[in-house]
């Protein structure tokens, strides 16, 4: 057994086929569940995620209750069966509870609380099957799932990442780059290029941080691309429905 | 339908008229009634008419075996996973498969998150139940070395869409994904499984069963497959589960008294429902096939 994984391939290629540069293959669409307001179902590679808005609806608990602006709660699932190895994890799982954390902080300035007050908004993220990522394709496929709510926002938040194998920045880690390499992830608001997540977990140097940075919200816009085009579809067809 | 328009919400010169949606809302059982009455449902549908049905296979890679189930608006997700672990002492030939179903907050404003709620617990069960006593699978295929390793197969079913039946996706979700499952060939050696990179081996099934469910609406009018607005307004139930025999393998009922009558039609309804279901996941292999 090598002592070291080759993540990169001798023709310069990673290990699923891709280039430096090259996202994943992205599938996205939103209004994908009856019951819930908005719902959204995203394919990053081999990772999927399914989103589910309801709201702004009525506060569960009293305690919840914010007097200025909307709550808004934010839950993430991993079903029992997205990961190779099969790990019953619970809704506490700490770092599960990290993620679904940033992804909060994440939409609180984005989306425009102050028109609901003391309602809260649910957003339910499960992923369906993982392959990396997960940060970067909650964050997603929320976004989506709060346009098909019809949920005011500011901008649309994409979030994407990058990383570095051996001195090289890479964008869209997979699972298998991830665990191996420093990694970054940023969410980006297209329309002013200001960054609103940015989250590394991993030694990376000082020199190579603006490149891997750089690479990411390329990405981000990439990604941007791939969900407007999804909602104006959505949209459109929305209107032909209507119209008949 | 949503459409309220001002003039329609109160007519001060005759009785008072509400809009379709509001009346839904006021009084469902009585807007039930009226549609039963001139023998349709809310939905378009005539009583003994099944919503579309679909399945699509191996649609989760990280599963050994999974399937995705669509009747209309519901939708599970099942996949299975394989796990070794030792055998139950008084049963050392036998290995475990244990199903296990999640309504999350995601798939209807009802559910609450936190843990299990007792409709998912109670599905889990009855599935546990079905799984047992007709015996879909011989546990016995499912043992490594006797009294040393077996294969536990968990399957977990995730609701995604909550619109009523969902019992009858769940059982179809499982039977499909138990289908799909393909297991590598493990042999035991020393204290230690080893197993082959390659996942040829295909689950024998014993039996395959299928469920058909009904509401019944005032004691006398069964609907079959009910969406969530009809399974919440009608207080009966009824839960059939034939093989492909036509043999029976499982009743549920639920709610106050019905006549054998009404019982033997259900049954036979099973029964034609079961080679629907038969064709259904035919077509879904046919698929996978194509693209493997």
């Amino acid at each position: 057994m090598s002592s070291r994984l080759e993540l990169i391939g001798p023709q310069g290629l990673r290990t699923d086929g891709r280039r430096f540069n090259e996202l994943r293959n992205m599938n996205c669409k939103p209004s994908v569940l009856s019951q819930a307001d908005g719902s959204a179902y995203i394919e990053q590679g081999n990772t999927k995620c399914l989103a589910a808005v309801y709201g702004p609806r009525e506060a569960r608990t009293k305690a919840q209750v914010l007097h200025n602006r909307a709550n808004i709660n934010v839950e993430i699932s991993l079903a029992p069966f997205s990961m190779e190895e099969r790990k019953k994890r619970s809704k506490s799982d700490k770092r599960i509870l990290e993620i679904a954390s940033a992804v909060k902080q994440t939409f609180e300035p984005i989306i425009m609380t102050e028109l609901y007050a003391r309602s809260q908004i649910d957003i339910y993220l499960q992923i369906l099957q993982f392959d990396g990522g997960t940060v970067q394709i909650c964050i997603n496929a929320a976004t989506l799932a709060i346009i098909d709510a019809g949920i005011p926002m500011k901008d649309y938040v994409c979030a994407c990442s990058a990383g570095c194998i051996d001195d090289e920045p890479v964008l869209d880690l997979n699972h298998l780059e991830e665990s191996n390499t420093p990694e970054l992830t940023v969410a980006l608001l297209p329309k002013n290029d200001k960054i609103t997540l940015l989250q590394m977990e991993s030694r990376l140097h000082i020199d190579k941080f603006q490149q891997v940075m750089e690479m990411a919200a390329k990405g981000c816009k990439e990604i941007h691309t791939v969900l407007d085009k999804a909602v104006r579809e959505n949209i459109k067809d929305l209107l032909k429905k209507s119209s008949i | 339908m949503g459409n309220v328009t001002n003039e329609n919400i109160i007519n001060l010169n005759t009785a008072i008229t509400f809009e379709a949606e509001t009346f839904r809302r006021i009084q469902p059982e009585e807007y039930l009634r009226r549609y039963i009455q001139q023998h349709v449902r809310p939905d378009g549908r005539s009583f003994n008419h099944f919503r579309k049905t679909t399945v699509n296979l191996s649609c989760i890679t990280t599963a050994d075996g999974s399937s995705m189930v669509r009747i209309g608006n519901t939708t599970v997700i099942c996949g299975i996973k394989a796990e070794v672990s030792e055998p139950n002492v008084n049963f050392p030939k036998e290995g475990y498969l244990v199903p296990n179903v999640d309504l999350s907050p995601i798939c209807s404003p009802r559910f609450k998150p936190g843990p299990p709620s007792e409709q998912a617990q109670v599905l889990s069960e009855n599935l546990n139940k079905l799984l047992k006593n007709s015996k879909v699978i011989d546990l016995e295929t499912l043992c490594i070395e006797e009294g040393k390793a077996a294969w536990v197969l968990f399957a977990d079913l995730v609701c995604v869409n909550y619109d009523g039946n969902v019992f009858d996706a769940c059982v179809i979700a499982l039977m499909s994904a138990l289908m799909n499952v393909r297991l590598p060939e493990a042999v035991y050696e020393d204290g230690i499984v080893k197993a082959t990179e390659e996942k040829t081996i295909i689950l024998g099934l014993i039996r395959i069963t299928y469920s058909a469910s009904f509401a019944m609406f005032d004691g006398q009018h069964l609907l079959v497959d009910p969406n969530e607005m009809e399974e919440s307004i009608t207080k009966d139930g009824i839960t059939v589960v034939v093989d492909e025999t036509g043999k029976l393998c499982n009743i549920w009922k639920t709610g106050s008294s019905c006549s054998s009558e009404q019982l033997k039609t259900c049954i036979s309804k099973a029964r034609d429902r079961y080679a629907d279901i038969t064709s259904i996941i035919e077509i879904a292999k046919q698929a996978i096939k194509k693209i493997e």
